[in-house]
Formats: structure tokens, C-alpha cells, sequence
């Protein structure tokens, strides 16, 4: 790798608690420091990557794998169980699409507030909710309330705040595949543009979409990473391994 | 596997055993442009449909004043015990725009995490900073209804006193302390959704303990004493001096709640930090 890498996961592993009763989960809290209530559910297990500036990564792997959970630990959101990662930057995330939007607002409402929480002030947003507006591209529906949205003109916003939001690293689940051609084709174009400054870290199931637009992909296998390299090489290993033998 | 309480005290945070004073307020500043715009959402996502609007944190509690006000002059003179109708119920008027800033909140907090779900899975969100907004709603909504109050006295014969300067000087600590209350059940809420269901069963019977409708000075001293340890009695007595009476209330009393209400403030927010990143698994 010839420039130094910006997110680095070693040996990351998670575990979720499991309790047999939800009661157990007070009891936890209550007579924690004495007794344990819950099972420990390892969704990852030992996860070690780098991720250099400027690279774009594709994360496949089947339901459950553990992608998702990757991509929040790597945001902050939850923490590792054990290992460490790092992280040097600003994080954009595209992790479910329109959620944190309020259906009762309009576009604009809650693109500042979706602007507001990858932590741009009042200023750089009155700055940028045109551009967002142009990108989302949704014409006078911007100013309509949410609830009446399609789940396509939801991506476009959801993404048009985070190509907006200055950050450094832009990590995306499953994010493109609902808007249409028009979009995706911009969206696709961001993407490669974001590259030049910026890193990308993306989940998708679409393997086309990523054997064209990333430089590597990782293949998560059982919270394991099963296989790293070039796209084309991983996608078709994790396609023979997905496709049931004859 | 083993599992001793000093491993686990250990693994505390160190924050917790030496604790630093300005933080909780260094990460509200640091995210006060997230509060506002969060805080502005709840006030829109309000009164959006309503045609009236922002007009009802206004009509409300007026409607509120006047039917205590004729409720009471009709059915009990005898409760105001020698004071005219319109000050016993200013009095109460003042105890329950106190009791129900506390009220809603209490109601509500359990289901704050609930209610964010999204913001605090799907994004990166300081999700501590959901105590403010919500803390913020409900005193925009107390003091509205505490101007309308105002206003109201004027108009029915009451005087404005100096001592209400001093109100700044018992909001600040009764936030604080509203504060500490709702990140301790925001993180308790979590974990269980039966706190929702104990909050609806306490808060009303706590109303009764809280001198709302009547005044500490009525009770015997021993009962009196024993209540005052409920702190939103002492902040609604305190109010009512302020408002009602024009005194300063007594500095040294003032000084102990705001002491204890700082105490509540300090253990709600340690209480939600510590279990802050296990919640995010647990919603």
C-alpha cells in the first residue's frame, strides 16, 4: 500500500449478550458487579484489516455475516468486544436507509438535522442545503413531508446529505441499490470522484456493482475475514461458494 | 468463567472515580448545534398539522388557569385557608406547572432511548445529548406556561414582585436536577420497558406527596419535614415565594436543594455514561 492506511481493524471481535429472560437484562444492571445473566453471541470473531487513504473496499458476505455490525463498530456506534480498530477522520455513514428521518418533516427539515448529526454547524448548513437539495434532485417533494416519500427518493436524500458532509471516509450499507438508474449512475459518479480525496468502505449485495467501482474487496465469513484481494478474484470465489452445487 | 465484582469495578470508567465537573456540560457545547436542530424537530414535528400551532403552549395552560380558578371559587373556599381564590389557585396553578415539567418527563424518559432508536443504531449519535432536548421541550413549554401565569395575575389583580428575579437562580438547579432524572431512567428504560409502566403507577402518587394542591406550611411540622425531602415540593414552595408571596426563599435551604439537586444531576449523567455503550445492543 503506498499511502498510509486510515481505518485499521485488529483482531475485532463482538459479542452480543443473550439473555434468556428479558427480566435478566435488570438483573444484569441491578446485581451485575456480582453475578452474570447473559450468554455471550459472538458476531464477529477475529477481524483484522487495513483500509489505506483514498481506497475503495467492498464488504461482501452472506445474511448474518456480520457486515453490519462491522460497519458500526468501525462508525463508533457500538463498541468491540475485544481487538481495536482506528479510525482517522471524519465518518460519513449510509447505514439504513431513511431511518432517523421523521415522516412529519419535510426533505429539508431533516436533511439538516441528518447534517447536523455528522456534525456540521448551522453555518455550513445553510451553506450546503442547496446542494444537497440539487443532488437529492427530488424537485418541489423537498419540501414535502417525509411520509410521503418513496423509498427511492429516501436514498437520494440519505445520501445526498452524507455527499455533503465534508467527511473524510464515507461507509455505505446497502444504500444504492433502491434508487434507480439515473441516480445510481450519479451516485456511482460521487463515488468515484469521492475517491480521489476521500475513502470508501462499503456493504452491498449487488457483486457487479462492486467488482466495477471498488480496488479490493473483503469477504466476512463467520466473523472472519474468509478472503481479501481484488474484486473480481473475490467476488467470483464468494459466488462459486454461494451458488448450491449441482 | 470468572467474574468477581473487583474485576468488574476495574473496568469501570475512570471518569467515574475522578469524576471532571464540566464535562457533561463541555459535550452538550460541543454538540449544542446537534441539540438545537434536534430540539427544533421536536417543536415542529409538535405542532405540525394543528392549525392553531404554537398557539396551544399558550391556550393551554390559560385554560387551565381559568378552570382551577372557577373550580375552586365555586367548591372549596375552605382549603384556600383565609387566602382569597385567586391566590389559592395561583398557588396551585404555580405547584403544577412545576409538578407536571416533572410529570412528562418522568412519563416520558423511560421511552426516550425507544423513541430514537433510529438516531442512536443507525447514525452516529452522542445519544446523552436526547436528556437536553427533551429537558429543553419541556421547560420552553414551563415557561410559556409560567408567562401565561404571569400575565394572568396582572390581569386578575395580583402584583409582580421583585423576587422574581430569582427565577433564574431556581430553574438552573431544577433543570439540572430534571436532568439527572431523565438520563437515569432514559438508561433503566432501555434495558426494560416495565419502568414505563412503574413511572405511570409512582408519578401519581407522588403528585400527593408534593405539596400541589396543598401547602407545606398546612401540614403538621413533622409530616412537612418528612416531605420536604421530596425535592419538587421545595422547588414548588420556593417558586411560589418567589411569585406569589415576593420574599427570596431561605438561602440556606435554597443552598442544600440546589446542592442535592446538582448531586441528582451528577449521577444521572455518570449512570448513563457507564451503560451508554452497552444500550445501543440492548434497544
Amino acid at each position: 500500500m503506498s499511502s498510509e492506511p486510515i481505518i485499521v481493524s485488529q483482531g475485532v471481535g463482538k459479542a452480543f449478550q443473550i439473555y434468556a429472560h428479558q427480566n435478566d437484562q435488570l438483573k444484569q444492571i441491578l446485581f451485575g458487579l456480582w453475578k452474570k445473566f447473559y450468554k455471550d453471541k459472538w458476531v464477529l470473531n477475529d477481524v483484522s484489516f487495513s483500509v489505506a487513504k483514498g481506497e475503495r473496499v467492498g464488504l461482501i458476505g452472506r445474511n448474518g455475516a456480520g457486515k453490519t455490525t462491522l460497519l458500526q463498530i468501525l462508525c463508533g456506534i457500538t463498541r468491540p468486544t475485544r481487538g481495536s480498530f482506528s479510525v482517522k477522520g471524519r465518518i460519513a455513514p449510509i447505514l439504513a436507509l431513511g431511518s432517523g428521518f421523521d415522516g412529519l418533516l419535510t426533505g429539508r427539515e431533516n436533511a439538516r438535522i441528518g447534517a447536523a448529526i455528522l456534525g456540521l454547524s448551522r453555518r455550513e448548513v445553510d451553506a450546503c442545503i442547496e446542494d444537497i437539495a440539487a443532488f437529492a434532485d427530488i424537485g418541489s417533494a423537498f419540501e414535502q413531508p417525509m411520509r410521503t416519500y418513496s423509498s427511492g427518493m429516501l436514498a437520494r436524500v440519505a445520501f445526498a446529505i452524507c455527499a455533503y458532509a465534508k467527511a473524510d471516509i464515507l461507509i455505505v450499507d446497502e444504500a444504492l441499490s433502491v434508487g434507480d438508474e439515473t441516480f445510481q449512475k450519479k451516485c456511482e459518479a460521487f463515488i468515484a470522484n469521492f475517491a480521489k480525496t476521500g475513502t470508501i468502505l462499503m456493504v452491498s449485495h449487488d457483486l457487479e456493482f462492486l467488482r466495477h467501482l471498488c480496488d479490493r474487496v473483503i469477504w466476512l465469513d463467520n466473523g472472519v475475514v474468509r478472503l481479501t484481494g481484488d474484486p473480481a478474484e473475490v467476488v467470483d470465489a464468494y459466488r462459486a461458494e454461494m451458488t448450491p452445487a449441482a | 468463567m470468572k467474574f468477581g465484582a473487583l474485576e468488574r469495578i476495574k473496568s469501570l470508567s475512570p471518569n467515574l472515580l475522578s469524576p471532571d465537573i464540566y464535562e457533561p456540560f463541555q459535550r452538550a457545547w460541543r454538540h449544542r448545534e446537534l441539540i438545537r436542530a434536534v430540539a427544533r424537530r421536536e417543536f415542529i414535528s409538535r405542532f405540525r398539522g394543528s392549525a392553531l400551532g404554537p398557539l396551544w403552549a399558550v391556550l393551554s395552560p390559560l385554560f387551565m388557569m381559568l378552570t382551577y380558578t372557577v373550580v375552586f371559587s365555586v367548591t372549596a373556599p375552605q382549603l384556600a385557608a383565609g387566602k382569597s381564590i385567586t391566590d389559592y389557585a395561583a398557588g396551585i396553578f404555580i405547584g403544577l406547572i412545576v409538578f407536571n415539567l416533572f410529570s412528562e418527563l418522568a412519563y416520558r424518559s423511560p421511552m426516550l432511548l425507544h423513541e430514537h432508536v433510529n438516531f442512536v443504531k443507525k447514525s452516529i449519535f452522542p445519544s446523552e445529548t436526547i436528556a437536553w432536548t427533551a429537558t429543553i421541550r419541556a421547560f420552553t413549554y414551563g415557561g410559556i406556561a409560567f408567562l401565561v401565569f404571569l400575565v394572568f395575575r396582572l390581569v386578575t389583580g395580583g402584583a409582580w414582585h421583585w423576587s422574581l428575579l430569582f427565577t433564574p437562580f431556581l430553574v438552573i438547579p431544577f433543570a439540572l436536577m430534571i436532568l439527572g432524572v431523565v438520563w437515569f431512567f432514559m438508561a433503566l428504560g432501555a434495558f426494560t420497558r416495565d419502568v414505563a409502566h412503574i413511572m405511570a403507577s409512582i408519578v401519581p402518587i407522588l403528585m400527593f406527596a408534593t405539596p400541589v394542591f396543598y401547602s407545606l406550611e398546612q401540614l403538621p411540622p413533622n409530616v412537612a419535614t418528612l416531605l420536604r425531602l421530596n425535592l419538587i415540593g421545595d422547588y414548588i414552595e420556593m417558586f411560589r415565594a418567589i411569585a406569589l408571596d415576593g420574599r427570596i426563599p431561605n438561602l440556606i435551604g435554597y443552598l442544600i436543594v440546589a446542592i442535592v439537586s446538582y448531586a441528582v444531576f451528577w449521577f444521572g449523567y455518570q449512570f448513563f455514561m457507564r451503560y451508554k455503550s452497552v444500550i445501543v445492543d440492548v434497544i
